[in-house]
């Protein structure tokens, strides 16, 4: 059966919401609020409660990332002082932990930003290939909801959408 | 007199706001371009100054056997303070959730980016041997030399890559998604970058979920950070053992220094951008007000930190540290000195003044004493030190020569021509994130809803007696 | 091989500055200079400027504070409301103090100045980038720096003059007493190569060898026979920060370092000058 490739389009939040709420507990038959991907122009943590309960794992990343970065900055840092041989400098150690704890902090610090980052850039899937339709109407002030359908629930859908007052329902066939 | 008026007009429209944001990026006007010159004007006189400097030796500014650093060191802790607010301001008031920070922290970034790569050069200028510059860094040399991770000139390489780096990614991060907005209304050249550094973002909601943490997961690495490095810089000084400089409140004393510095730049900029860009309906005099305030607060800060440190010196008495002080106050540096209190500790109270502080120009006017009084801070702290450590026979005074004076006024047009450059190809005030301040301020603030919810007083019989 | 080294170095890490921090030193040099029998005559300036390839700068620069005389004579009014004020001057030829705690040497960035095994504090001119740190953090003010360029326009027939033993410094680069150490480490190779001990007063640096008073005397500190040790020990000065252990049981002893208090551990004692009321 062939699959579709929907996206619509929202002016009123609520109504987008409500839409959403209506998926989620199965009024068309087949879709899952799963399958749902929301566009929206801002961050606002009310798609959180329409869509359920997404996980984010960045902040593994940036945890491990920092660990990375203190552990390395010690090992890093006592390394290089004590092969330094040059370096005796009178009534002072040769590792000198004060000072050492002042570098491990920045380079905890600069691991930890530069793990979350691309942790960010993975995880969100930016630079990627997204799907093929596409408004510029989601970065100015209305939102999309975007589901990838069986023919048979498309009309359904779409009624579901009319219903909820959608200001535009785009769809594609999808090889 | 009683104001109350809101950060922000709830009913703007969204295009509106991208309207007016993106317009603010097209045509340049002719004072545009006078701006640009003069700042190359200004560069070209340091890069004249750097090119004389290189080739004859540091002699040329002055500098002498006390006086080893000068205003070269002074400009570069006032760089570097000047990089604190944008940041620091930011990321704290996200993390509070104060949202009048929307519409003014994307400049404010923008600002502690450039400011550093400003300071950065500081450090460069004033080595006799700049062509070795990076050995301070610790790359692996088959020698087996290594950078002395005691000093505190190798902290600053490594904080103040790490703040460069950091804070750069944050203003990129919260950039993203303008720039995917920037993206579906430009054309040409631009439309290949924006394309580029837009990343592909569409706003899903996956998207979403990830920026957030990750913007409040590099928030909270920045404030530390920010913090960690002014006490680098100021560790420049208190890891020495020069009286006037070994002074245990330096640390706190200098973050102070550089969240008041850096305000103060934010107003200047503040006004600036509202005039030129016609920038009213965001950077609304109720958001100065709060920033006025908030400048205010950390100056008496400031103001606190240094009585308490010409307290402790007094009451300390110890002999060295005495006279350092007893010369700044009235040696042949007074001037600055005195200069220095009345621009840091005096100048400030004009914010604490409500009609001042709605009025534009004057707030220009004070915020610029307020940062020559900041300047002249940076100056007092490194140079008298020098003129009078402890050995009898090498107190001396000195003041810049030209060279130095050429260099640290072509920073200022290097500074200012980065920020030109900024404001005509990124967006200067934060388009989504207004209207996300927007969005929740009419869902949570507007008027049905607090009658709704029974949230204000007046709502429950009585009638509003204010005006708004 | 560097993990080896962490856990070698390790233990070199317990020891404080009186022990010697992690130095197994072979010599401490040191001197002691008796302001009694100075007469600021200068002498000891000259041949330091002959020795060591110092730059002279011209009167210009020097009003600018920047000339490099690493043995100055250093000139003081006692009192000017004195009878005959010319007869209070004093003088105190200071160079750099080797100090065995050297706040120069943790803040150089590039590890350009260090401590070395005889106890010297040393300037590696090659390594220097010139951030002149050391100099702002050297109580003495002893550091100092070339502010120009002066090997490629040296005096004419000055330049036959040149040591051939040091090298000429380029612009950019800190530069300061060394002891001259060329001369400390020729003797040291004659020893080795003798196979014997370096013997007391077979290393005379440039300055105590020309001062016609014999002000300045120079020595191994850790040779007990040395007769600056015994100067030392005669005057109860020792190294490390003795003062505020057990203060020297005979006050009216002359011997002290400058800015003992700042506990740097100089390697030069100063006997203090008597004079008589005028």
């Amino acid at each position: 059966m062939a699959k579709y490739h929907t996206f619509t389009l929202f002016s009123d939040f609520e109504e987008a919401f409500g839409a959403l709420a209506d998926i989620r507990v199965h009024k068309i038959p087949g879709i899952s609020i799963d399958d749902v991907t929301l566009q929206s122009p801002i961050e606002h943590p009310e798609i959180e409660e329409v869509l359920g309960d997404r996980p984010v794992h960045v902040q593994k990343f940036t945890f491990f990332g920092a660990l990375f970065g203190v552990t390395f900055g010690f090992f890093f840092l006592a390394a290089a002082q004590a092969s330094f041989l040059a370096q005796p400098q009178g009534g002072k150690p040769i590792i000198p932990l004060p000072s050492n704890f002042v570098l491990m902090y920045e380079m905890l610090i600069f691991f930890g930003v530069w793990t979350t980052v691309f942790a960010f850039i993975f995880l969100a899937g930016l630079v990627r290939k997204r799907g093929p339709i596409y408004s510029e109407q989601v970065n100015v002030d209305q939102i999309a909801v975007i589901i990838d359908v069986d023919e048979k629930n498309l009309d359904a859908l779409k009624k579901l959408f009319t219903k909820h007052k959608a200001l535009e329902i785009r769809e594609e066939k999808l090889p | 007199m009683h104001v109350n008026e809101k950060d922000i007009n709830e009913q703007i429209r969204w295009a509106q706001i991208n309207a007016d944001v993106l317009r603010s990026m097209e045509n340049p006007r002719p004072a545009y371009w006078v701006a640009v010159a003069v700042c190359i004007a200004m560069v070209s006189c340091a890069v004249l100054a750097e090119i004389y400097q290189y080739n004859t030796g540091l002699g040329v500014t002055n500098l002498n056997n006390p006086h080893m650093w000068d205003m070269y060191i002074a400009t570069f802790v006032f760089w570097i303070g000047m990089s604190h607010s944008g940041t620091l301001l930011s990321a704290i008031l996200h993390i509070i959730h104060a949202d009048w920070r929307k519409p003014i922290y994307r400049f404010a970034e923008a600002m502690t980016t450039f400011s550093l790569m400003t300071a950065g050069f500081f450090p460069m200028i004033h080595l006799g041997r700049i062509w070795n510059l990076y050995w301070v860094l610790p790359y692996v040399s088959d020698r087996g030399v290594w950078p002395n991770f005691r000093s505190p000139l190798a902290w600053d390489a490594f904080a103040i890559s790490t703040y460069l780096s950091a804070s750069a990614v944050f203003l990129f991060i919260g950039m993203i998604p303008d720039l995917a907005i920037c993206r579906d209304n430009a054309k040409g050249w631009r439309k290949t970058l924006y394309t580029t550094l837009s990343l592909g973002w569409r706003g899903d909601d996956r998207q979403w979920r990830n920026f957030r943490k990750t913007y409040m997961l590099l928030a909270c690495f920045l404030i530390p950070l920010a913090v960690s490095v002014h006490s680098i810089v100021s560790a420049d000084f208190a890891m020495s053992i020069m009286p006037g400089w070994h002074v245990t409140t330096f640390p706190p004393y200098f973050v102070a220094g550089a969240l008041y510095s850096g305000c103060a730049a934010i107003i200047t900029l503040f006004v600036i951008l509202r005039y030129f860009f016609r920038f009213e309906e965001y950077m609304t005099t109720a958001i100065m007000e709060k920033t006025c305030k908030l400048t205010f607060a950390i100056a008496m800060v400031w103001t606190y930190l240094n009585l308490i440190e010409f307290a402790s010196t007094w009451y300390g008495h110890n002999i060295y540290d005495k006279e350092v002080l007893i010369y700044k106050a009235t040696g042949p540096y007074a001037w600055i000195f005195w200069t220095m209190i009345f621009c840091g500790s005096v100048a400030p109270f004009a914010l604490a003044i409500q009609k001042w502080r709605r009025h534009m120009p004057t707030m220009f006017v004070v915020s610029l004493l307020l940062n020559l009084g900041m300047y002249f801070e940076r100056w007092m702290i490194v140079a008298p030190t020098l003129s009078m450590a402890y050995e009898p026979h090498q107190f001396y005074m000195m003041y810049g020569s030209i060279v130095q004076w050429a260099i640290v006024f072509g920073s200022f047009g290097w500074f200012g021509l980065l920020f030109l450059i900024f404001v005509k190809i990124f967006p200067s005030v934060s388009m989504y994130e207004v209207k996300e301040m927007v969005f929740h301020r009419r869902r949570h603030l507007d008027h049905e809803t607090a009658v709704k919810f029974g949230r204000r007083a007046r709502d429950a019989g009585t009638p509003a007696t204010d005006t708004h | 091989m560097s993990f080896k080294n962490i856990l070698e170095n390790w233990s070199a890490f317990r020891k404080d500055a009186e022990a010697g921090g992690h130095h197994k030193y072979d010599h401490r040099w040191g001197m002691a200079i008796n302001l009694d029998v100075c007469t600021g005559c200068n002498a000891c300036s000259t041949a330091c400027y002959a020795e060591n390839n110092l730059a002279v700068v011209g009167k210009d620069r020097f009003e600018k504070g920047q000339a490099m005389h690493w043995m100055r004579i250093e000139r003081y009014w006692d009192d000017a409301d004195r009878q005959f004020p010319e007869r209070g001057a004093s003088f105190l030829p200071m160079m750099c103090q080797q100090c065995g705690a050297a706040t120069c040497e943790p803040v150089c960035p590039v590890a350009a100045t260090y401590h070395t095994p005889d106890g010297l504090n040393a300037q590696v001119y090659n390594r220097c980038i010139g951030s002149r740190y050391c100099s702002n953090n050297c109580p003495f003010r002893v550091r100092y720096f070339n502010f120009y360029s002066y090997y490629e326009t040296w005096a004419e027939p000055l330049n036959q003059q040149l040591n051939p033993d040091i090298s000429v410094r380029d612009k950019g680069v800190m530069e300061k007493c060394t002891f001259c150490v060329q001369r400390i480490r020729a003797s040291n190779d004659k020893a080795k190569m003798e196979n014997r001990a370096i013997a007391d007063g077979e290393v005379q640096t440039a300055c105590a060898q020309a001062c016609p008073t014999g002000a300045i005397v120079f020595g191994d500190t850790m040779d007990p026979n040395s007769a600056v040790n015994k100067l030392w020990a005669k005057h109860e000065v020792k190294r490390g920060d003795y003062l505020s252990k057990k203060p020297k049981v005979n006050a009216e002893k002359r011997g002290y370092r400058i800015f003992e208090e700042l506990n740097v551990d100089p390697s030069v004692m100063y006997l203090e000058r008597v004079r008589e009321e005028i």
